[in-house]
């Protein structure tokens, strides 16, 4: 009873609410707009907004020295989430069944294993840091701390599944990513999405007025 | 309740028919089971037909040892029909490992109980004041909190491994727990490495405060000042923390040596070297257990103002002048005493605060 709840109903609305969701926090960013700039461009804003969006991805040399840790573990995490996400079997095999039709090649058994390990090491990195970092510990809300023990459970009942041998352990963590799903539009989650704006419009206002920052 | 045909009341009566049946039926038991147990001591004393193929099987179980024959399966132990230490692991797990270690985790948990009884927090004679030492990095809290959060629920989801059989399974059923037990083992297993990435994170971080000098012996001879009132002096670490350190860093390389052998089957490791894996990992986890419960004794309950400077960075210094005191001693004639205030500010919890220290925050 339970088990085809999640499995079907809370499922379709979860990612209803995950689809809606990101779509309007989206529009409402775009709808916004932006303030009419009348100083003459001295830079092309475009290639400021690209040029942005790719080069904050390298940190600069000082914030590479003095926040090392946060760097490493930051990449770890992401690059490891990125992977499991999108390229784990049992992943594939569920996109295409339930959203796409169709898969595609999938990781290796030993690099989903790697994936998950280093998306273990960041992510509990940066969740000890952001307790004990006093500037981050303050500046962090719930929210910060509800989106990150999610993405940790989720991926914690993921691991814990691998055998899949238990339906209800494989429902715990479909249960679990159905949650993160409904709860991800409405919290700082969306940066997923959102660091796109932000970095493009800091580059695009940057570049014309001709900054190289 | 509806009453039974026949009768009034609803219970049944304890009829003369029924009577005369028991009564019948116990006199067909008595008559026939001597018959029938002259028969079965017949059967057992019947002719004594030897196993054709006794010798084959005893030559196969090869009790003196493993003796591997000819195959043409590859692959590692295909040649070696049955493995003749199987056995004697099993027995060692079911019959030694398990109550001993069983034995071990509830007779130290006794023993800290006891000694907190007895001895009590321990606490700083001379007051936790309003002066303190900076004493861990971002960094080093971030190891030492990540190291634990890793053996912690690795502990857990092993102990689940080797206890759950006994302690959990009549408790729980068998569904349940074969569920709990699929999850402790992939949970274990994944977590693992991360454990030995920890190890070696916390290795090269501290190791050189962790080299024994001078002093340390005086301080275990005292018994480190924790039986009795006085206090010994001591180092950044004491000759205690040390220990607990390489026995971390030694122990625990056994620990993720023997677990990654029994993860990765993968370099042509047969069965006994497996079964001794595991043994070495089982008893060396135990013994880590073990230790690292006085470790978390002492770091919360156990003693007044231990666990601050994991937690914030910063320790008491009359803490510091009663359980590290050449430490202490040299961090004052240096000036690297702060008081309440200006630990608050670095630590952003006053408005008026200076921007965070660039100590604390670097890596």
């Amino acid at each position: 009873m339970i088990g085809e709840l999640i499995d079907g109903p809370l499922w379709y609305f979860s990612l209803v609410v995950f689809i809606v969701g990101v779509l309007l926090r989206l529009f409402s960013i775009l709808r916004a707009g932006l303030k009419p700039d009348l100083s003459p461009a001295r830079g092309g804003a475009t290639a400021g907004a690209l040029r942005n969006l790719i080069s904050r991805s390298i940190p600069r040399r000082d914030v590479a020295t003095r926040g090392r840790m946060v760097l490493v573990a930051g990449y770890l995490f992401h690059v490891g989430l990125f992977a499991l996400l999108f390229f784990a079997q049992p992943h594939v095999d569920f996109y295409a069944e339930r959203i796409t039709g169709f898969g595609w090649p999938a990781l290796p058994y030993w690099a989903f294993i790697v994936s998950a390990e280093i998306a273990f090491i960041g992510l509990l990195m940066l969740w000890l840091h952001r307790l004990l970092h006093p500037v981050t510990r303050l500046l962090s809300s719930v929210d910060d701390h509800v989106g990150t023990g999610l993405v940790f459970l989720v991926m914690l009942t993921g691991c814990l599944a691998l055998a899949q041998s238990f339906e209800a352990l494989r429902l715990l963590h479909l249960f679990l990513a159905e949650l993160l799903l409904i709860y991800f539009p409405f919290s700082s989650l969306m940066h997923a999405f959102t660091f796109t704006f932000s970095r493009s419009y800091s580059g695009a206002v940057m570049g014309r007025k001709g900054v190289n920052a | 309740m509806r009453p039974l045909p026949g009768t009034s009341t609803g219970v049944p009566p304890f009829s003369l028919a029924g009577g005369m049946m028991l009564l019948l039926i116990t006199l067909l038991v008595l008559v026939t089971m001597p018959q029938a147990m002259a028969q079965a001591e017949t059967e057992q004393n019947g002719i004594q037909v030897p196993n054709p193929s006794a010798e084959l099987w005893r030559s196969v179980r090869q009790r003196e040892g493993a003796l591997p024959g000819r195959t043409q399966v590859q692959g590692v132990d295909s040649a070696m029909l049955i493995n003749p230490y199987g056995e004697r692991w099993r027995n060692f797990r079911m019959k030694e490992l398990i109550p001993y270690g069983g034995y071990a985790l509830g007779g130290m948990l006794l023993l800290l109980l006891l000694f907190y009884l007895v001895r009590g927090k321990i606490r700083v004679n001379a007051g936790l004041g309003d002066r303190k030492l900076f004493r861990y990095t971002l960094y080093e809290r971030t190891i030492h909190w990540f190291t634990a959060c890793t053996f912690l629920f690795l502990a857990l989801t092993g102990l689940i491994l080797l206890f759950g059989r006994s302690l959990l399974l009549p408790w729980m059923g068998p569904e349940l727990f074969s569920l709990l037990a699929s999850a402790s083992k992939e949970g274990h297993n994944l977590f693992g490495p991360l454990f030995g990435v920890a190890l070696l994170l916390v290795f090269f971080r501290f190791v050189r405060r962790n080299i024994y000098q001078k002093g340390d012996l005086t301080w275990l001879l005292k018994g480190g000042g924790i039986i009795g009132k006085g206090h010994v002096p001591s180092h950044f670490f004491n000759m205690g923390e040390k220990s607990m350190f390489w026995i971390l860093v030694l122990v625990g390389s056994v620990i993720v040596g023997s677990g990654l052998i029994l993860v990765f089957p993968l370099f042509g490791q047969g069965r006994i070297s497996m079964e001794l894996a595991h043994v070495s990992h089982a008893v060396t986890t135990l013994l880590m257990i073990v230790v690292i419960l006085g470790h978390i004794y002492i770091g919360s309950v156990g003693m007044e103002g231990a666990l601050d400077g994991m937690t914030t960075g910063y320790c008491d210094l009359n803490w510091a002048r009663e359980h590290h005191a050449e430490w202490a001693e040299r961090c004052e004639a240096d000036g690297d005493v702060l008081d309440a205030d200006e630990v608050s500010q670095r630590r952003g919890e006053t408005v008026s605060g200076a921007a965070v220290s660039t100590r604390e925050s670097s890596a």
